[in-house]
């Protein structure tokens, strides 16, 4: 039970350890910059939840973020409103979640392997449709999606938090949900009762595209600038806080509130490596060590549950 | 004495598995080794053969206390163990596998390759095995790779073998195969330990037998004069029958008519029909097509000619979904593989092929779930403390009940039960079939295929043959297990070869 509580232990530790250490940890400016620097990476990473239970795995949500966040902020510079531009960010992202889901279920193809492909395919699509520059021309209105605040936190973290209840409910109250822990729990058994493997993989990979597309527009409201080379290595970032919340890649098992604290764990790291002064350099050795460490207790809990 | 255990104990986390292990091995003898599952005869194996270590007792080996801490400790010692999988490297040949981890090597780590296939070739000819030792070892059938191991464990010099379940996925004919090896190296003074679950099979190859129950060694003595149901006694703890008889009862409306049914390459021109209350049995060797019958019927591989009707209406498999919507349920030879999602809740995997009427809009009805598993855990008297306890963590008996349940749920007519009774202990294998009694009685159809003739006996209303994809009788089922074997066998004799490479 104590290894179960680990993700959520340490990130307690982290949160106590990082506040005695540091008088600028416990402070409103911080603790928002700590809620808006990870939210682009919580809510990618609640849709590789879903991806991952559903015994799959998707590198190409890097490249989907720029290219949902290119493809709203050029439909908000040629006119088109703000609440507009967002949607056909995050829904251009779940055209890529579909294209993946697809090629992964008719052509069989490992989804790593899928994936690899279209994370080249749709960064290059991106690289292209911008000629590679940046997109400026958007409404200043936009910023408020990423650096505004709401009854006195962060809006961000009011997207996060909708996200996170959304895939929770998709996860444990939907027909949906029990099919991706079925699905990646066991995709032999699954097709063998008669469940619609393919679609509702499919499914899976759009909602995670879907979630990808809307982080990209909060990168780019972050940024204030539609970003072709946007998001390179978040992929890791997502499918490490995935991995350090407890989500298995061998499918059926991960939570969205294990992912939560696994992003913020991470987030942590980064701001408080940033708070005492530690290199960058050496940020990303830590984190790395991190996610080896708490993933080797949670195999320790697993086998010792198995035999 | 060549290996002798007093009191064992071992416990995982606070599971006792071995209480009292107690076992005596001479050379030269065949020691068979019984109990259910869970009585504890794999962990005291994997004791002596070096996998786990032990939490008290005392193991002498030659006459010395002994404590191999790892495999090879154990091998380097004389000890090997045939497991029931396979733990060859399927991409290697025979002759690698045999010599795997002790390859004949020159300074800088090179591979003597040719000979090392020279030896192999030597080994298998003097036994006289079916084999080649530059095949690739995926390319055989369970027996063949059975053969490779047993090859690993002689060429290592070994004095004791171990085989864990040697028959449990082999045929008539590759048992019989077996059962002459390991007569052979009984004969050359080797100690063999014997771990069953088939009952029939004892007698052909035993001389002593050493029965656990519960993790305690409950009985240990020579094999002839003890009976069957002595044997059964020590290993439940209780008195069984466990001879069940089935009464057939009047059957019902044809619920299932299959017309020249083909499917490339196992399955041609299969003609049957199943009646409601009916349970017909599917008798057949291995490779005669059985299994392949009832994926053809399920959709797993979509059959290429022929028709099927269900209640009187045509259907197209393509795939499961069809069949699961028509009524089918097929509850799969390997039931870990195709009908457990194992590291989910019981509760799910009942639950898996029926959420579309337990759900609305898409959303769960929790308390309609959750009744729905409660029920038939009661109704299948299944063993578990909740529905939400891991479906891995069953027994064989309880995992084939859960698999049944699913498909009860979604409330199926016609089922295809594949060898239901396999790796089950005997206790729950007379449960499993009053489960497939009780089915056929509120009205479904049944379709059993089983390697045990002595269990179609039991349970089925007729029975029919098949070989070499074709259904060639139709007995009724109060037939023998003789004419069952003429039928399935009749020119079997020369097809050895052919049974050993895939």
């Amino acid at each position: 039970m104590i290894q179960r509580l680990l993700p959520f232990l340490t990130l307690i530790a982290l949160f106590v350890a990082l506040s005695i250490a540091s008088p600028h940890f416990l402070t409103n400016t911080n603790l928002s910059s700590v809620v808006r620097q990870t939210a682009v990476i919580n809510i990618m990473a609640l849709g590789m939840t879903l991806i991952i239970i559903a015994g799959g795995i998707d590198l190409s949500v890097g490249a989907i973020l720029a290219f949902g966040g290119l493809m709203g902020t050029m439909a908000m510079e040629r006119g088109y409103p703000i609440v507009a531009g967002i949607f056909i960010g995050a829904f251009a992202g779940m055209l890529w979640g579909v294209v993946n889901g697809a090629l992964a279920t008719h052509l069989n193809i490992n989804p790593f392997i899928v994936t690899l492909g279209t994370m080249g395919i749709a960064r290059g699509l991106t690289l292209i449709v911008s000629n590679g520059l940046p997109v400026h021309q958007i409404p200043q209105r936009f910023s408020f999606l990423g650096e505004g605040n709401l009854l006195g936190v962060p809006f961000v973290l009011w997207i996060v938090v909708a996200c996170a209840v959304a895939v929770h409910v998709i996860l444990e109250h939907t027909r949906l949900g029990r099919y991706a822990y079925a699905i990646g729990s066991n995709p032999d058994a699954a097709y063998y009762a008669g469940i619609p493997v393919a679609f509702h993989t499919t499914a899976v990979y759009a909602i995670g595209g879907l979630l990808t597309g809307l982080a990209g527009m909060v990168e780019a409201s972050r940024l204030m600038t539609g970003q072709p080379t946007a998001g390179q290595g978040y992929e890791l970032q997502a499918i490490a806080a995935v991995v350090i919340g407890g989500g298995s890649l061998r499918g059926g098992e991960g939570s969205v509130i294990g992912t939560l604290i696994g992003a913020f764990i991470m987030g942590l790291l980064s701001n408080g490596s940033d708070l005492l002064g530690i290199s960058p350099y050496l940020q990303q050795a830590i984190i790395g060590a991190v996610i080896i460490l708490v993933v080797w207790v949670d195999e320790l809990r697993r086998r010792k549950m198995s035999r | 004495m060549l290996l002798a255990l007093h009191g064992i104990q071992k416990r995982f986390g606070g599971v006792v598995a071995l209480r009292r292990g107690d076992l005596e091995v001479q050379a030269g003898e065949v020691h068979l080794l019984l109990g259910e599952n869970g009585a504890g005869k794999s962990t005291l194996m994997k004791v002596v053969a070096g996998m786990i270590g032990r939490d008290g007792g005392e193991m002498l080996w030659q006459g010395r206390p002994a404590d191999f801490r790892s495999p090879k400790e154990a091998a380097a010692n004389g000890i090997a163990m045939v497991h029931q999988e396979s733990l060859l490297a399927p991409h290697l040949t025979v002759a690698e596998n045999i010599f795997l981890g002790r390859e004949e090597r020159l300074p800088l780590g090179w591979v003597r390759r040719r000979r090392m296939a020279e030896q192999a070739a030597r080994l298998i000819a003097e036994h006289g095995f079916p084999l080649q030792a530059d095949w690739r070892v995926e390319r055989l059938s369970p027996a063949g790779k059975q053969l490779v191991e047993i090859c690993r464990a002689i060429q290592h010099g070994s004095s004791l073998l171990i085989f864990d379940e040697p028959t449990s996925s082999l045929s008539e004919s590759e048992t019989q195969a077996v059962f002459r090896i390991v007569g052979a190296l009984r004969d050359r003074k080797m100690g063999v330990i014997y771990i069953t679950h088939r009952l029939q099979e004892l007698r052909s190859v035993g001389d002593r037998v050493t029965i656990l129950r519960d993790g305690e060694t409950v009985h240990t003595g020579p094999l002839a004069g003890l009976g069957t149901d002595r044997i059964i006694q020590h290993m439940v703890g209780r008195e069984v029958t466990a001879i069940y008889r089935r009464e057939p009862l009047e059957p019902g409306a044809e619920l299932m008519r299959v017309r020249g049914l083909s499917s490339r390459p196992l399955v041609k021109d299969i003609s049957f029909t199943l009646r409601a209350g009916e349970i017909v049995g599917l008798a057949g060797l291995v490779g005669a097509g059985r299994t392949e019958l009832c994926d053809a019927l399920f959709g797993i591989h979509p059959p290429d000619g022929g028709t099927v009707e269900v209640e009187g209406r045509a259907i197209r498999v393509k795939s499961p979904r069809e069949a699961v919507a028509a009524g089918i349920a097929l509850i799969p030879e390997d039931r870990q593989k195709n009908g457990l999602a194992k590291a989910l809740p019981v509760g799910y995997n009942m639950t898996m092929a029926s959420l579309d009427s337990l759900s609305r809009f898409g959303f769960l009805r929790h308390g309609a779930e959750r009744q729905t598993a409660s029920e038939f855990i009661a109704r299948l008297r299944i063993r578990v403390d909740s529905p939400h306890q891991l479906a891995g963590r069953l027994s064989g008996g309880n995992q084939q009940k859960v698999v049944i349940s699913k498909w009860l749920a979604r409330g199926a007519r016609v089922f295809l039960f594949d060898e239901p009774a396999r790796g089950i202990d005997v206790g729950a294998k007379v449960e499993v079939f009053e489960v497939m009694d009780e089915l056929a009685r509120s009205g479904a159809a049944i379709l059993m295929v089983s390697s045990e003739l002595a269990e179609l006996l039991q349970v089925a209303d007729r029975i029919l043959v098949m070989r070499h994809g074709r259904i060639t009788a139709e007995l009724p089922g109060r037939t023998t297990q003789e004419e069952i074997m003429r039928h399935a066998a009749l020119d079997d004799g020369n097809v050895k070869g052919e049974v050993i490479q895939e």
